[in-house]
């Protein structure tokens, strides 16, 4: 029961353009290298995030990313779905699957529990905006900023 | 993100157990022909159950399988995690250190996801399930007897 490498690297990257974006436009070579992820995947992805409206792409030399909206009206979970599609646990919850996966899906009592987990899964990502974890990231930087500055001290 | 046919039907075949082990042990053949699932299979997945402890099983023509502890002593969050592994949504801590955007979001999605859904699953019983598949299933004897 694994999100994969999609969903954590398109939210990985969002964050870091949310960071690095705000004077800014980004290129997915800058954001490749910081998060030290391919390039080329990243262009799958913001593919993806830029047709459902996550991010906005300007063409040209000075061209490169930016997010399609404030940060605080973005939720993780808006960007992991973006990638990932329904984070359903098991498949007879995605979108119209559910007769075919299963004869006997009114019947079925382990549907609660899927469906309890999914449930989950989506409030916590959909209670988190990606100003959350900028906020987080930066505060926890300078922290350990910090602890590198004593430890060269000692 | 899916949970493995493991996890699945080894959650469905032991709510069927705790259903039907009321009347004594139950033949695998028995609950494979019910829940419309391979016995060859469900005997992995009873051999990993029997192993930690969920289920007992007797030999012979009478033999079959038991529940090892009443069902609400047994909690889904037990049962999958003998059939899944930890319940966690992301694998890979290498990249995921304090100070770093990876760390972050395992800090505020990843591990937060986790703890609501061991929450969840350790918070339902074995009972609770066989609880409600009596009621779904008297709803629906109902419905035919109108």
């Amino acid at each position: 029961m694994k999100i994969s490498t999609k969903g954590r690297y398109a939210l990985e990257a969002v964050v870091d353009l949310a960071v690095n974006s705000t004077d800014h436009l980004q290129s997915l070579q800058q954001i490749a290298e910081r998060l030290d992820l391919s390039k080329n995947y990243l262009e799958q992805l913001f593919g993806t995030l830029r047709k459902k409206g996550i991010v906005n792409s300007i063409r040209g030399a000075q061209g490169g990313y930016l997010l399609a909206r404030a940060p605080e009206a973005i939720t993780a979970g808006e960007v992991i779905r973006a990638v990932e599609g329904p984070l359903s646990p098991v498949v007879c919850l995605d979108d119209g699957k559910c007769q075919q996966a299963c004869t006997d899906f009114e019947m079925c009592v382990t549907r609660i529990v899927w469906q309890a987990i999914m449930d989950e899964i989506n409030q916590v990502a959909d209670e988190v905006t990606l100003q959350d974890l900028v906020s987080d990231y930066l505060e926890s930087r300078d922290a350990s900023d910090g602890e590198t500055d004593i430890e060269y001290m000692i | 993100m899916k949970l493995s046919t493991k996890g699945r039907y080894g959650l469905r075949a032991l709510i069927d157990l705790a259903v039907h082990s009321q009347e004594g042990h139950v033949p695998l053949a028995k609950i494979a022909e019910r829940q419309g699932l391979s016995e060859i299979y469900l005997e992995q997945v009873f051999a990993a159950l029997r192993k930690s402890g969920i289920v007992k099983s007797v030999k012979g023509a009478q033999g079959g399988y038991l529940l090892a502890a009443p069902p609400a002593k047994v909690t889904v969050g037990d049962i999958l995690r003998v059939l899944e592994g930890e319940l966690t949504v992301v694998d890979g801590e290498d990249r995921m250190e304090k100070g770093t955007i990876a760390g972050t979001v395992r800090k505020l999605v990843w591990d937060k996801m986790d703890e609501r859904i061991n929450r969840y699953v350790d918070g339902i019983t074995l009972e609770a399930l066989v609880e409600e598949h009596k009621k779904i299933n008297y709803q629906d004897f109902l419905m035919y007897y109108i």
